[in-house]
């Protein structure tokens, strides 16, 4: 009972003080509406989940981030023998503004802004900073593309002191690789170049681009089996770098003297390059390395669509090829002549493609080494047969003309004779002897008809573009003996010439030596390959001594750099239209003569000359070449030197070995390719040049071989008259 | 009996324990919950410089000073704060004012933060600020209230002070709120019943009248982002990647959860597609980690939690402390519903955190001392 009172007068208390009943019914009202309220929201989650659920999770699993990030791979580097770099992927860095995290702190947008104008004083500051101020919830946005380490790390240096600079934030770098080719144009036909940094177009790059490739890593997300995400990185695979069989060194003294001849020659008689193309191949005789291979014109390898380069050029048709009356591009036409994309494109691959390998022609009277080992290795000559040329021989309907024509012909000749004088009715004469069957015969072990499969791009088939026995008639033959008719390519004219003078062994050409992985270990060597003997070693011994003969007593005289005895064979062929003003001349030859170590050749396709028929150009140019060549892959000096010799040799700043002198066998010195400026003069400073040498009066007379000051041609030491080497009425 | 009845500070005070067990459990599942939300989002981001914890720490450091703040605040006399009444008013109005001037800074978008030795949202002072101020100020009208005069005289100073969260701060939904609270109080110290259903019925019929023009107007950018907040509650679906896209989202959320959910720290949407995840649409990855069960579990916690102050309302000494709690009260129910009104697409978006669990060390702090408030209402409670 008390304690029944006690709560009644609590609760008498509470209404006086507290809340009275309706102030308290109106609490239990609200409070009744609140869970009412509850009880809405219940069933609108259960409707949800019920009537949506399997729709939305559905969804939320279709818009889970399973697209991976890129983790790019290096493209692997394209050396030279003696591992410089010719192509080499660096990492740049792309860089990327976070305005998120920019805009995170008041004072960040300034200080971060204020750090980059200092860093990089070419960035388009307010560009930057309206793009933040736009798009305040943007985390990425790349500003700048293909930065170098050297470009960012100043700012990076800021970013990461803490101390100075607090308050730089939301500015980062993502990597990717760039292809640079440190040398620009050096070997760029055979060297090719990549789109993009992938997907190599043209030479090396585009044959071995398997290799060169890596494979990309990725970053990516799954789902597992309770259908979580995961995400998974897998690191990128580097591709595998290629050591290639040039030397950039031979290589670069090859190009220079192109690139002198086409800065003599170019605009003379007509306008545009020096010759329509020209064309240098040095290979190891003994193994079929390719040490250098150059043509003319060349483009940067960084850039390659710069139509500058197209500049010299005859103008290309769609389909790429060059009709005969061409227009000459020049500065002043080019925009207009190549205003379709497509014929600049095709004016472009024009310009990309590697002479040495794609281009076609017929070679003259280089083929004559080939003829001869033929009829000899057959049995059909033996060497000491004598031919009469009265300066031309009826074959079938044509009356086929020797260059002697004018002076009444060669006279009687020996076989070596008629290689040294190359002389053409001699060798239709041998042609009758050995029989087309047998010719052909002999020209499929040469190889010729067959791709060499050189391992670059783009070599030419040529197997429709030489005679078979039922295309090869009499005259087909006799044309065919000195170098008309069928179509070549400089790859399988001098890996044919090499097994003529290296004891007949026809090894495969190739320009990579060495496939390395990213660490530097050997994933395979590729070693030289010997595919058939063309010839005996005795055939091949009279041709070396054929060859010797050329440039001692006939044709090739000038041919021979100071200090060396080389052998060789000259070439004036004629192309057509057979107009008599269209000549692609050319020099194949070998040195040491003793003991061959590298073949070089050359082909000047159409100089730019009144007369074009003078091989002068090529002899000149194989001269100029081989005086560097020699003394730089020290092989020594075996014959006596003029003093103008020794003053050419001065001034190219050449050191004269000699195998007498032993304290330079025990060191050797080394001479590296002169430094070349960019109109190709030569420095001429450093490398001391000693010379011991005695020179005779008689032999500055024997090579000394003039040049007509207009034409160009080569003036006839004895009768001043300019010497000719040409074909005639050939009926094609 | 008589030594009890005439002494009463002698008895042992009442203290209210399962609210007290509730309140700690929610603020411990709060945390628990944002650092389940948040961890992902943190790690990625440099602007939580890659600390999965960055958010967890933050609340944590907010909760324990609420805490402290709750215990403290239930050992004063609750009188204390009937004397501060115009204090309170006056301090919260400065403060918002404050936001304009350099102390003020904005985050996420909208300028509501002050930087005042810790940062705080004016608009949550507000609230608390609001509560003891009304509730002074019908104590002191007294019967005044029941007169259209008096309602009017009530209402005027919340009403400006909502009015400068709205206009000063932007934030709508936490002015909505404080109106809410003091209309609430003003409805269970009155009489009447008729004004008050006239008044939300005339309220409700405006809003309806709103929502039909803007649907009705081909031009919505006229109603700022707020029409196409409503356009995008309509059908969320078709403005999917724009206002629509977080609602959508936490729909995707709550409907992917199912009856158990997916487990705890298991949310998908979490990572990076839920805005303000550990923020407003908490509940929403409740659902999809604990599914439809651990969402209604919150909702029954919180329904008790509303009883206890009911309880603690209805048996309050005097007018003032019970005036207190039903601020409180009403304060909790109002964020509760619209918090989950908005992450279930019932009511257009608007910026409502869900009570204790929310990520804002603000919001859990004064809440907190709002708890303590009603303790210490309860502590004078004789049964």
């Amino acid at each position: 009972m008390k304690s029944e009172k006690r709560v009644k007068r609590v609760r008498r208390i509470r209404v006086e003080n507290g809340l009275n009943k309706d102030m308290q019914a109106k609490l239990v009202i609200l409070f009744v509406m609140v869970l009412l309220a509850f009880a809405g929201l219940g069933v609108r989650l259960i409707t949800i989940t019920r009537d949506n659920g399997e729709r939305y999770k559905k969804q939320v699993l279709s818009q889970q981030k399973y697209n991976s990030i890129t983790l790019p791979y290096k493209r692997g580097d394209i050396l030279d023998c003696k591992g410089n770099k010719l192509a080499t992927s660096e990492k740049v860095y792309n860089m990327i503004i976070d305005a998120k995290v920019m805009l995170d702190k008041d004072e960040s947008l300034e200080a971060t802004l204020d750090a980059l104008r200092t860093c990089f004083p070419t960035l388009d500051i307010s560009a930057i900073r309206n793009h933040v101020t736009q798009n305040p919830t943007s985390q990425y946005h790349i500003v700048k593309k293909q930065l170098t380490y050297d470009e960012i790390s100043a700012f990076l240096e800021m970013d990461n002191n803490n101390e100075e600079y607090p308050d730089i934030a939301g500015v980062w770098f993502e990597n990717e690789y760039k292809r640079i080719y440190p040398n620009n144009s050096l070997a760029s036909d055979v060297i090719g170049f990549t789109v993009r940094g992938e997907g190599g177009q043209y030479g090396l790059e585009q044959y071995y681009n398997d290799v060169l490739e890596g494979i990309n890593g990725r970053d990516y997300g799954y789902l597992n089996e309770d259908e979580t995400l995961e995400r998974t990185t897998i690191p990128a695979t580097d591709g595998y770098n290629i050591v290639t069989t040039i030397d950039a060194n031979i290589q670069q003294i090859a190009e220079k003297y192109l690139y002198q001849f086409n800065e003599e020659y170019k605009n003379s008689a007509r306008d545009g390059n020096g010759a329509n193309n020209l064309g240098c191949i040095i290979m190891d005789v003994d193994s079929g390395d390719i040490l250098a291979m150059a043509s003319y014109p060349t483009f940067d390898l960084n850039n390659p669509r710069d139509t500058s380069r197209l500049v010299g050029m005859k103008k290309s048709e769609l389909n790429g090829t060059v009709p005969y009356d061409a227009v000459v591009l020049t500065e002043s036409n080019i925009e207009e002549e190549l205003a379709d994309d497509e014929l600049k494109n095709a004016n472009l691959a024009n310009l990309w493609k590697n002479f040495c390998i794609s281009n076609t022609y017929e070679p003259g009277s280089t083929y004559k080494p080939f003829t001869v080992a033929c009829g000899l290795e057959a049995g059909k000559l033996t060497g000491e047969e004598y031919y009469t040329c009265n300066g031309a021989l009826q074959v079938a309907d044509h009356n086929i003309k020797c260059h002697n024509y004018k002076k009444g012909g060669c006279g009687t000749l020996s076989v070596k004779g008629a290689v040294e004088n190359s002389c053409n009715v001699s060798f239709m004469l041998m042609g009758r002897q050995i029989g087309s069957p047998t010719f052909l015969e002999y020209q499929s072990k040469y190889n010729f008809g067959l791709k060499t499969n050189i391992d670059l791009y783009g070599e030419s088939r040529t197997d429709s573009l030489i005679f078979s026995g039922d295309t090869m008639g009499e005259t087909e033959l006799a044309t065919s003996t000195f170098g008309q008719g069928f179509n070549v390519t400089m790859i399988q004219m001098i890996t044919g010439f090499c097994s003529l003078i290296n004891g007949g062994y026809y090894y495969e050409p190739h320009m990579v030596s060495k496939i390395t992985a990213s660490d530097g270990s050997v994933v395979k060597t590729i070693t030289p390959r010997v595919l058939k003997q063309t010839i005996s070693e005795q055939t091949s011994a009279e041709i070396v001594d054929y060859c010797i003969g050329v440039v001692e007593e006939g044709t090739g005289k000038e041919a021979r750099p100071a200090g060396y005895r080389i052998g060789g064979k000259t070439g004036t062929a004629e192309m057509v239209p057979r107009d008599r003003t269209n000549y692609l001349l050319s020099f194949m030859g070998f040195a040491p003569a003793d003991n061959p170590q590298i073949a070089i050749y050359i082909v000047v396709d159409r100089p730019n000359s009144w007369v074009q028929d003078n091989v002068g150009f090529a002899r000149k140019l194989c001269k100029q070449i081989l005086t560097e060549v020699l003394p730089y892959m020290n092989i020594y000096m075996t014959e006596e030197l003029s003093e103008k010799e020794e003053a050419e040799l001065a001034e190219l700043n050449i050191t004269i070995k000699k195998a007498t002198q032993p304290e330079e066998e025990e060191q050797p010195e080394v001479t590296d390719a002169p430094d070349v400026d960019e109109e190709g003069n030569i420095d001429p400073h450093g490398g001391d040049v000693t010379s011991s040498n005695q020179v005779t009066e008689e032999e500055m007379n024997s090579d000394d071989v003039e040049l007509a000051p207009l034409t160009g041609n080569v003036l006839n030491v004895e009768t001043g008259e300019a010497v000719r080497e040409n074909t005639d009425e050939v009926p094609y | 009996m008589k030594f009890h009845t005439n002494d009463p500070d002698r008895v042992k005070p009442y203290i209210d324990f399962s609210l007290i067990l509730i309140t700690l459990f929610l603020v411990a599942f709060g945390l628990i919950m944002v650092y389940s939300t948040s961890s992902y989002e943190a790690s990625m981001s440099a602007v939580t410089k890659n600390d999965a914890a960055y958010y967890l720490k933050k609340q944590a450091a907010a909760s324990i000073v609420g805490i402290v703040l709750m215990i403290f605040v239930s050992y004063i006399p609750y009188h204390f704060w009937e004397k501060l009444s115009g204090i309170a008013y006056v301090v919260s109005a400065v403060l918002i004012g404050l936001v304009l001037t350099p102390l003020g800074y904005e985050a996420n978008g909208a300028r509501r933060w002050l930087r005042i030795g810790i940062s705080v949202q004016p608009a949550e002072i507000a609230k608390l600020a609001m509560i003891i101020f009304v509730a002074g100020l019908i104590c002191k009208l007294k019967d005044g209230i029941n007169t259209r005069k008096g309602m009017a005289f009530i209402m005027a100073p919340p009403a400006l002070i909502c009015l400068m969260v709205w206009q000063i701060t932007d934030n709508m939904s936490s002015a909505i709120i404080i109106f809410g609270i003091s209309f609430v109080m003003l409805f269970i110290a009155s009489r009447d019943y008729k004004k008050f259903i006239v008044f939300a019925a005339a309220a409700a019929g405006l809003v309806a009248l709103l929502i039909f023009a803007i649907t009705k107007m081909a031009d919505s950018d006229k109603f700022g982002f707020r029409g196409a907040r409503i356009l995008a509650w309509l059908d969320p679906e078709a403005y999917a990647s724009g206002k629509g896209f977080q609602t959508l989202q936490a729909l995707y959320a709550i409907g992917s959860g199912g009856l158990f959910g997916k487990g705890l720290g298991q949310s998908i949407q979490k990572q990076g597609f839920l805005p303000e995840a550990q923020n407003d649409m908490i509940f929403s990855v409740i659902c999809e980690e604990l599914g439809l069960f651990g969402g209604i579990c919150i909702m029954l916690l919180f329904a008790f939690l509303l009883w206890r102050l009911m309880v603690i309302a209805n048996n309050a000494t005097d007018l003032y402390g019970a005036l207190l709690v039903v601020g409180v009260m009403a304060h909790i129910s109002i964020q509760v519903v619209l918090n989950i009104a908005v992450v279930t697409n019932t009511v257009p978006n608007t910026g409502i955190s869900l009570p204790f669990i929310s990520y804002g060390g603000s919001s859990v702090m004064f809440l907190l001392i709002e708890m303590g408030l009603v303790n210490s209402v309860g502590r004078k409670i004789r049964f």
